[in-house]
């Protein structure tokens, strides 16, 4: 551990050395006040991790909450081999490269299409459609199973926000096969790196130049050859020079301007002086023509078309930068060196992270604190989370069991709250979709929303609570709740069954409604086994439990 | 029966709407409680850019068959002909019912009409236009929901079910301050039993009220919200009347179209009703008369027809239905005997109070000059008219001055709704 992630612990430490009291049960606790050590471990597991597992407060509580989130900062030190040998045996294919990936996942015989019968080829062609579902299927698999079974949660949570801060949909074209390695290669590999090595890996990944087209971005056509192609005319016999021109599309800015609104930074408007212009999309864009993929039978990778290129001059205003042309790769290269540390990128980058950790209206005072530990580090991520989780506002009360958690969150944290076991993830996937959060799949470059603004609707509690039965009485296809979660609490008569499962799914405290419905319950004189099954689902269906 | 069909008649059978084929009959006259008629729209989203020239095809333009010769729809009288509209243009010939309706003065198609972003990014020009503000990315809040919210007002506040979503998530339009309910599977929502009692129904809210700050108040109010509208929903359907004999298709547009209509027949002040229809992006082997394409449009061409005969012509002055795409297809085929990203498209609108039999928006051939960027249909039409004639002409809103940002109406209305 870095000597600056323990000297800020400490003082933090030194900071929350006087803890509040434990509030007396069924009360709410004064704002403002201190949150007390046991509240603090639950936030950790909230937030840091995606929610805690039977007994982990505790744990966390005896070891000391500090020593786990500094534990949580060095993912490569804690042992995860449990999980990767399952994933390696049931999700292979989200260990491949982009070339490895479409190497299997495509039937060789489609190599050699001219020589096959059109029945022959609709057969191969669903076998590929086959093997491409297959791939998609053990990624979003190796999603949740991360998710929930990683012992480095704090990974998997910041995994989980830089997928959807650089969101691709895997179902679009050729992403299907390539989402998975760009996981790998751009998120995973970087996430406790470099901001500015992260975005590179993203611009230069054949899976967002093909999600945001900038594979078909080429330089506009000259006024010359836009005269050979209006000349070709009409004409069906035309050259096949005519023709490569026609279908040459010219700019495509849609890259170019999520690079900026959506990957640094951030939109421009009133709020945000001197942010990126209509513009500097155009230049940026013509910056990244010939940024694109080459795909070949076996292989898939990133390269440079120089022929594409454009290399008239560009001038980007919100970098104060001009480019002569004749840069080539360099020229995008500079930009997206520039853009990483842009002082309006450090703003958005660590207000959303504060928004995803914290609170959906960040303190401006952490986004501020954040942002300089990001501007003084050539954006360290490490440094910046650590400033986030060991500055004093993250452990406020008004940051405690604020945020309302997205359909995802809300699940993996239902898995691990009861201690499941997954055998396969298929149902939990088909219930992601219809909670509205189908994974991997945001059909938006924007990524899921994270604020509770978004998910609040009427209408999509429904399957929650549908999910917090089935889970509560074993209907999950695919989970089971191992015997010995239920076996001690069976042994309970009702009320000491209730007692037992809020501790263990509610650590934080019940709400008044839940309360009342869980007292019901135990009135019912339900068998053990129906009393524990309903008791369950009402705690986690519970407004208590969809808060983080 | 497709794989993709069975699947989509599988889920659909789930649907809430899904078991409404055996409502009882002829309980309930439409009567409005509030002595004025209730005008209900109904917005169809077909999402993934329809391509304008199969619905409407201009089957005199030479050009048409010579840029598109594996696609085009064959002049009426022909085999798979177009059916014909009038004005050297047909009808996609898998689209009887609604060519009737067109025959009988309520259904029209507004040609040339989309968005003058240039954007061919599906969710862009999506968002844009759901958003009715095409290139503003501080909007959030859809169309419909803004107006639901400024008109809430007066009794509409006491109304339960102003607008829903036939469908388990709202479309964009739909979202924004106004909670409007997006109506969940039957399945899921037997769920709501167990939990009825835990958070309750609690009361009415007219939201407009600032939501409360406290997360768990909020998540309560949510779920008591939830509870309270879909129980309302339930009980109106139970109590009305079934199709009476209407013959819906037997797919999850079918039944979504069959649930609105039941809601509006209960008379219980539905004004905004949505549903979505994916799988428009026809970039191959869209084919003419069978294949993908032809299956869909009769799809909807059955499901409004029958939408129309459900609620008979009285309901149908006090109902309108209004298909849009987030763009039209490129002019030529492709390659691959489909079509691009393009950008003018093509709404249809559907009523009582529709000026139909004729077919609105500027038509100006398919020349390569009178192309946008050489390649796609024109817009020669801001969906913004519409959506504008949509709100003033038939829902009677008037406050239209900030209504879209940075937006007024250029041109006049285009007239494809009387006057009430």
């Amino acid at each position: 551990m870095s000597r600056s992630a323990v000297s800020a612990a400490l003082v933090l430490a030194a900071a929350l050395a006087c803890p509040g009291e434990d509030p007396t049960p069924g009360t709410q606790a004064q704002p403002g006040t201190k949150l007390t050590q046991r509240e603090i471990a639950f936030h950790c597991l909230n937030r840091l991790s995606f929610g805690p597992r039977p007994g982990e407060v505790d744990d966390i509580l005896s070891r000391g909450w500090m020593a786990w989130a500094l534990e949580q900062l060095e993912p490569e030190k804690i042992d995860d081999s449990a999980l990767q040998d399952r994933l390696k045996r049931d999700c292979p294919s989200v260990f491949m490269t982009a070339s490895e990936a479409i190497d299997r996942f495509r039937p060789k015989e489609l190599k050699d299409r001219k020589s096959l019968s059109p029945e022959e080829l609709l057969k191969l062609q669903q076998e590929f459609n086959r093997l491409r579902r297959d791939a998609q299927e053990e990624m979003r698999s190796a999603v949740v199973l991360r998710a929930a079974l990683s012992k480095r949660q704090l990974n998997e949570v910041l995994v989980n926000f830089w997928r959807n801060h650089f969101s691709i949909d895997q179902s679009k074209d050729q992403c299907q096969l390539l989402a998975a390695s760009y996981e790998e290669e751009v998120i995973r590999r970087h996430v406790f790196g470099k901001f500015e090595d992260m975005l590179m890996a993203c611009a230069k990944n054949p899976g967002m130049l093909v999600y945001l087209d900038n594979v078909f971005s080429q330089r506009p056509l000259s006024e010359r050859e836009k005269e050979m192609v209006e000349r070709g005319g009409a004409n069906r016999k035309k050259s096949e020079f005519i023709q490569k021109l026609e279908r040459q599309r010219g700019l495509n800015e849609n890259f170019a301007r999520e690079l900026m609104e959506l990957h640094t930074v951030g939109v421009q408007n009133e709020n945000v002086p001197g942010g990126y212009t209509q513009q500097d999309v155009i230049a940026v864009a013509r910056a990244l023509t010939g940024w694109t993929v080459s795909f070949g039978e076996d292989r898939c990778e990133f390269v440079f078309r120089k022929e594409w290129h454009d290399d008239d001059p560009k001038k980007i205003g919100v970098l104060n930068l001009s480019l002569t042309g004749a840069g080539g790769i360099e020229e995008g290269e500079e930009i997206i060196r520039r853009l990483a540390r842009h002082p309006l990128t450090a703003k958005f980058i660590c207000w959303k992270l504060c928004r995803h950790l914290v609170n959906d209206q960040p303190p401006a005072a952490l986004v501020d604190k954040a942002a300089a530990e990001y501007l003084k580090t050539g954006g360290d991520l490490k440094a910046v989370y650590q400033a986030i989780v060991f500055g004093e506002d993250f452990y406020r009360r008004e940051n405690f069991r604020v945020k309302f958690k997205t359909p995802f969150e809300f699940t993996i944290s239902a898995l691990r709250a009861t201690g499941s076991s997954i055998e396969n993830t298929n149902e939990t996937l088909r219930m992601l979709d219809q909670m509205g959060q189908p994974t991997c799949r945001s059909k938006d470059p924007t990524g899921f929303f994270d604020q509770a603004e978004a998910w609040l609707d009427p209408g999509v509690l429904v399957y929650r609570w549908q999910f917090a039965l089935r889970l509560a009485s074993g209907r999950m296809g695919g989970i089971t709740m191992p015997a010995d979660y239920f076996k001690p609490i069976l042994a309970k008569d009702p009320a000491g069954m209730k007692e037992a499962l809020e501790a263990t799914i509610l650590p934080g405290g019940v709400d008044p409604a839940t309360e009342a419905r869980c007292a019901a319950i135990v009135k019912q004189g339900l068998k053990p086994r129906q009393a524990a099954e309903a008791l369950l689902g009402a705690l986690l269906g519970s407004p208590t439990f969809q808060e983080q | 029966m497709t794989d993709f069909n069975r699947r989509d008649f599988l889920r659909a059978s789930g649907a809430v709407f899904g078991a409404l084929a055996t409502g009882r009959f002829g309980l309930n006259a439409f009567a409005d409680d509030k002595g004025g008629a209730v005008k209900t729209v109904v917005v169809l989203y077909m999402r993934g850019g329809a391509d304008s020239l199969s619905l409407v095809a201009p089957y005199t333009d030479a050009t048409y068959r010579k840029i598109r010769p594996t696609i085009a729809v064959p002049p009426p009288g022909a085999d798979g002909g177009a059916l014909d509209l009038g004005g050297g243009f047909g009808l996609h010939p898998s689209m009887k019912g609604l060519h009737a309706l067109y025959k009988k003065g309520m259904f029209a198609p507004i040609l040339n009409v989309g968005s003058p972003h240039p954007t061919r990014s599906h969710f862009d020009a999506q968002d844009f236009m759901e958003y009715a503000a095409p290139g503003v990315r501080t909007i959030t809040e859809g169309w419909l929901n803004r107006w639901l919210t400024a008109t809430n007002e007066g009794k509409r506040k006491e109304v339960e079910l102003r607008a829903l979503a036939a469908q388990p998530l709202l479309p964009r339009a739909l979202r924004g301050q106004f909670p409007v309910l997006a109506v969940p599977e039957d399945r899921a929502m037997q769920a709501m039993d167990a939990f009825e009692d835990q958070y309750g129904k609690g009361e009415k809210k007219d939201g407009m009220e600032k939501r409360p700050d406290d997360p768990a108040e909020r998540i309560l109010g949510a779920g008591q919200e939830t509870i309270r509208k879909l129980r309302f929903l339930q009980d109106i359907l139970a109590k009305g009347e079934g199709a009476g004999g209407v013959k819906y298709p037997a797919t999850s547009l079918g039944r979504q179209f069959q649930g609105i209509a039941q809601v509006i027949k209960a008379g219980c002040g539905l004004e905004v009703a949505a549903a979505d229809y994916n799988g428009w992006d026809h970039h191959a082997k869209q084919g003419v008369d069978d294949g993908q394409m032809a299956e869909m449009l009769k799809n909807v061409s059955e499901a409004l027809s029958a939408f129309a005969e459900d609620l008979g012509e009285a309901r149908m002055k006090d109902v309108l239905v209004l298909t849009m795409s987030e763009f039209g297809r490129t002019v030529a085929e492709n390659g691959n005997n489909g079509t691009d990203h393009g950008h003018g498209g093509i709404m249809l609108a559907l009523g009582g109070q529709v000026d139909g039999g004729k077919i609105f928006g500027k038509w100006t051939g398919l020349e390569p000059k009178s192309l946008y960027e050489d390649r796609d249909m024109p817009v020669h039409t801001d969906f913004r008219l519409p959506f504008t004639e949509v709100l003033s002409t038939f829902l009677g809103f008037t406050k239209l001055e900030k209504f879209f940002p940075d937006w007024k109406p250029q041109a006049p209305a285009l007239g494809f709704l009387k006057k009430a």
